[in-house]
């Protein structure tokens, strides 16, 4: 008979639930390059991603198919023979079911939890203000003086807060004026409306429900305005605006592994390049015998077969930077992506040659050669390229942190060897090396 | 913004709706309900009891009802009610007035089947269980601390993968003590081995001599175990050559809950029917007294009809379970059954058969007592019955381009669908695995025998299954069962899986 209302208890659900989202986000990451493999993330970079995500069940003794098929008893009108419905394919989005077949859930996961994922994925230093500081600081960056304005790595957060908190004296005093209470009673409205002035306003008009305050304490109040930026000391001559030229092969050898390494990679180099250059612009050029400028998810979906020559690609990255990125306005970096694969490598060399003289940034070579390792099979040969560009450019030849590094000694010339997961983010700081950058003369 | 419940007045409408259940013969008590938020409730739900120890398979459910609850926002129309003495229901305080009242009707008649099945009698009671696994939430969380949460939770997924793999007898005790069963086994062999003390045997020449008896005695003297177990967790928890003794604990705790909660799988289709019916019927007593408003009969009947509508894949216990009762009922309110009725061959006679016995309320009340759902099914899913529920067999292909499943009708015929649900009473509808030898191969290898010659087991569930028991157990599993037709030995020995031919 009796109804009770009892004392709420302590929440073991949610604890729980989290243990299951992260073991969801385990599995997910090993899927992340199917995943990513639709996505336009570097272009599109925000918003979220539909993610058929396997619903975590306990495996148990259950009657099933050897096809994935089932059985059971339903209800409703019919005949036998007659199609109840369809499902498309699994990993592709399409309705989550509850019924027959429960084990796909689309879930939506936004596009920043993916890269998170796929930066702890490859080992690679997520942007956040200290960590972008000090890889500044390692590359050999310098950072000197305040600026008003720049990008969040570069708060100075010590100035910042001397500019809170003189607003909070500054908000105090305009409380007082406004409604004529006392500095503790203004306080306390300021206080428990966290520092946005309107809400202390309306809160001052039921004093009396407002905590007691003995002692006004100062805290930082944050308006854009009061933000400190550090500035990164420079070069004069390097303007605030960069372009990276991303290449690709898609000759038919780079496989969904491949290209998620490569698209990581590029989006890494990009985010980092956005908290250094106020503007960064990203243009993509496909490859196989001939060459176009793409859009980002073609540049990530196509496959080709067929042959491989390289030099058209750098070759249309030269008239890109001719037409619409002089190197007077822009700093010009470029990466191509390949597997090493070359038809005409003379005609590839001459082509870089051009776009040295050019006088672009910085020219970077990725050879993503997964699954084979030199080390242990050193009967694996050198690509076609690698062995091109080790003999036309003037270049050393070293290892570091697992991978190869070709780095010209005159020309801005970067080549890497990536064969594991492991290489990605040593690949990328080479290619970041402030020192690299001093060749132009 | 949700109207806050009028607690007093759903006070007054749950006396009534005590009153009206005594008047209907109903076995009642004080039924203690608790008023709780969204939140708890959900926690009750994906937990089990209302307190257990944590898991992420809970924390899934829990989300997963969250989920639907955050988007639907329409009320939670689910009842968690426990066994307890004297039982406890929730009541989410969100929902609309008139969700709550259906609610404690359907409880009623939850509690009314608690008391009155002989299925839900047997075992050691809810509270019981309820307690014990309070403290073991406890425990575990101990044994977290002292071994780490990676290999609690091992040991926990794998436990619950063997759940519900328990003898299909839920009135049965299995001797899992292999000394016991052994010399019942022994014994019983020698008194078959006797001459019997009839005329017939004492004139007979020969019968099995001495030796081979011997040899008989001496092999099931070693077989482990001497006969086949259905109970796997147990077995394993017991005789498992690498668990701990916390493992052994965790895995007792779980057997436990598995083996209480058995009964209430056997029975849930007459459980939720039973109470569906019941439910729909303190509704109108309560509105033709006034004590509801038209607008709540509404949301009454709009909540009905979602609940009971037919599902294309799958099994509305809900409404079957209903439909079945009032089924009966009928039936037996006019007479449709008894020898008579039954060799009647002629249909339309049949059709207005109608003897106004009337004993269609004391029959569905005997069904609640002494039946269970395969006993419903056997006697009472009757081709008509089956004709009128639109009742079908579907079957689903997986395209191995494309990964498009198509759905389609298979069957209408009653025979075989009858036979089917029947099978799902059981374990899914799997038939029984058991533990044939404990001794493969002389290594001390696990040899599971699948008892079917023509279930198939999923395959990627039967070898995640065997993972997990490989964990329990340490040593190479195998599985005896039916693939593509063909009888195979599935096997795990800690890397790889294998598939032989019998």
């Amino acid at each position: 008979m009796p109804i009770s209302v009892p004392e709420p208890t302590s929440e073991r659900g949610k604890g729980d639930a989290k243990r299951h989202r992260d073991k969801q986000k385990e599995v997910l990451k090993e899927n992340l390059p199917k995943v990513i493999a639709e996505e336009s993330i570097i272009t599109g970079g925000s918003g979220k991603v539909r993610v058929p995500i396997r619903r975590l069940t306990i495996p148990d003794f259950r009657p099933g198919k050897s096809d994935g098929g089932g059985a059971g008893v339903g209800q409703g009108d019919g005949e036998e023979g007659e199609v109840l419905g369809r499902r498309p394919g699994k990993g592709k989005p399409g309705q989550a079911g509850e019924e027959a077949g429960e084990d796909y859930i689309d879930t939506e996961v936004d596009i920043a939890e993916i890269i998170e994922l796929i930066f702890e994925d490859l080992g690679l230093p997520q942007l956040e203000e200290k960590q972008v500081k000090e890889l500044i600081v390692e590359l050999g960056w310098k950072i000197r003086g305040t600026a008003k304005g720049g990008p969040w790595a570069l708060l100075d957060t010590k100035r910042t807060a001397q500019e809170g908190v003189k607003r909070f004296w500054f908000l105090l005093e305009a409380l007082k004026d406004e409604t004529g209470f006392s500095d503790l009673v203004c306080f306390s409205a300021l206080k428990k409306a966290e520092g946005i002035f309107s809400e202390a306003l309306v809160l001052l008009k039921n004093i009396s429900d407002l905590p007691e305050e003995t002692e006004v304490v100062a805290f930082p109040i944050f308006y854009t305005d009061d933000y400190r930026f550090h500035k990164i000391q420079s070069d004069t001559r390097y303007q605030s605006q960069a372009v990276l030229i991303a290449m690709m092969d898609v000759s038919g050898s780079m496989s969904t592994e491949k290209k998620y390494l490569a698209r990581s990679m590029l989006f890494w180099l990009v985010q980092f390049l956005r908290k250094i250059y106020e503007k960064v612009v990203i243009r993509f050029i496909i490859h196989h015998t001939e060459a176009r400028v793409v859009e980002e998810d073609v540049f990530f979906k196509t496959g080709e077969s067929g042959g491989t020559n390289c030099f058209s690609a750098y070759e249309l990255a030269g008239s890109l930077v001719d037409t619409e990125y002089p190197v007077a306005q822009w700093n010009v970096y470029a990466w191509h992506f390949s597997d090493g694969e070359d038809f005409d490598t003379n005609r590839t060399v001459g082509e870089l040659r051009k776009l040295f003289e050019r006088k672009i940034n910085m020219f970077g070579y990725g050879e993503i050669r997964i699954g084979e390792h030199w080390r242990l099979f050193p009967s694996v040969s050198d690509s076609q390229l690698f062995t091109a560009f080790n003999k036309a450019f003037v270049v050393d030849k070293t290892e570091e942190e697992g991978v190869r590094v070709l780095t010209g000694r005159g020309d801005p010339f970067l080549g890497v060897v990536v064969t594991q997961k492991e290489h990605i983010f040593p690949a990328i700081k080479q290619f970041l090396k402030k020192d690299r950058w001093t060749s132009h003369a | 913004m949700p109207k806050p419940l009028d607690v007093e007045r759903l006070r007054k409408i749950e006396k009534r709706i005590h009153e009206i259940a005594q008047e209907w013969g109903f076995l009642t008590t004080d039924i203690q309900f608790e008023i709780v938020g969204a939140q708890k409730m959900l926690e009750g739900m994906a937990y089990m009891f209302p307190v257990n120890f944590s898991h992420w398979s809970f924390g899934r459910d829990y989300e997963t009802h969250r989920t639907i609850y955050d988007h639907t926002g329409s009320g939670i129309p689910y009842e968690t009610v426990w066994n307890f003495t004297p039982p406890v229901a929730l009541l989410v305080e969100t929902n609309p007035f008139a969700l709550n009242t259906i609610i404690i009707g359907h409880v009623y008649g939850h509690v009314d089947f608690f008391l009155g099945s002989k299925f839900l009698k047997i075992g050691r009671s809810f509270s019981d269980i309820a307690d014990e696994a309070y403290y073991a939430a406890e425990r575990f969380r101990e044994y977290e601390v002292q071994h780490g949460k990676d290999e609690v939770e091992k040991i926990i997924d794998a436990g619950l993968a063997i759940l519900w793999q328990q003898h299909p007898d839920i009135f049965m005790e299995e001797e899992l003590d292999e000394e016991v069963a052994r010399d019942r086994l022994l014994t019983m062999e020698r008194e078959k081995a006797r001459p019997g003390n009839d005329v017939d045997s004492q004139f007979k020449q020969g019968g099995i001599g001495d030796d081979t008896l011997t040899r008989k005695l001496q092999y099931l003297a070693q077989r482990v175990p001497p006969e086949p177990v259905y109970d796997l967790l147990g077995y394993i928890t017991r005789y498992s050559p690498i668990l701990k003794p916390h493992h052994r604990d965790m895995l007792t705790v779980m057997r436990n809950q598995g083996r209480s909660l058995a009964p209430q799988r056997k029975t849930k289709l007459l459980n939720e029917g039973w109470a569906s019916y019941w439910h729909v019927r303190f509704m109108r007593r309560l509105f033709e007294e006034g004590l509801l408003t038209a607008e709540e009969h509404g949301i009454f009947n709009d909540f009905h009809s979602g609940v009971t509508r037919e599902n294309r894949v799958g099994f509305n216990w809900y409404s079957i379970g209903l439909a079945l009762f009032e089924y009966i009922e009928e039936k037996y309110d006019k007479g449709r059954f008894g020898k008579e009725y039954d060799a009647c061959e002629d249909p339309v006679k049949k059709a207005f058969w109608d003897t106004h016995a009337m004993k269609g309320r004391e029959k569905i009340f005997q069904v609640r007592s002494c039946y269970s759902d395969r006993m419903a099914i056997e006697e009472f899913f009757t081709d008509e019955f089956i004709h009128q529920m639109k009742l079908y067999i579907w079957e689903s292909d997986v395209d191995a381009k494309t990964g498009e499943t198509t759905y389609y009708i298979v069957e209408k015929d009653p025979e075989v669908i009858r036979r089917m649900l029947v099978r799902q009473c059981t374990l899914y509808g799997i038939e029984p695995i058991v533990v044939q030898n404990a001794n493969h191969n002389r290594g001390g290898n696990l040899y599971l025998n699948h008892l079917s010659n023509d279930v198939e087991l999923d395959p990627k569930r039967r070898d995640g299954t065997l993972v997990h028991i490989f964990t329990l157990w340490g040593k190479p599993v195998f599985l005896e069962t039916n693939v593509d037709g063909k009888r195979v030995v599935c096997s795990f020995n800690g890397k790889k899986h294998e598939i032989k031919p019998k």
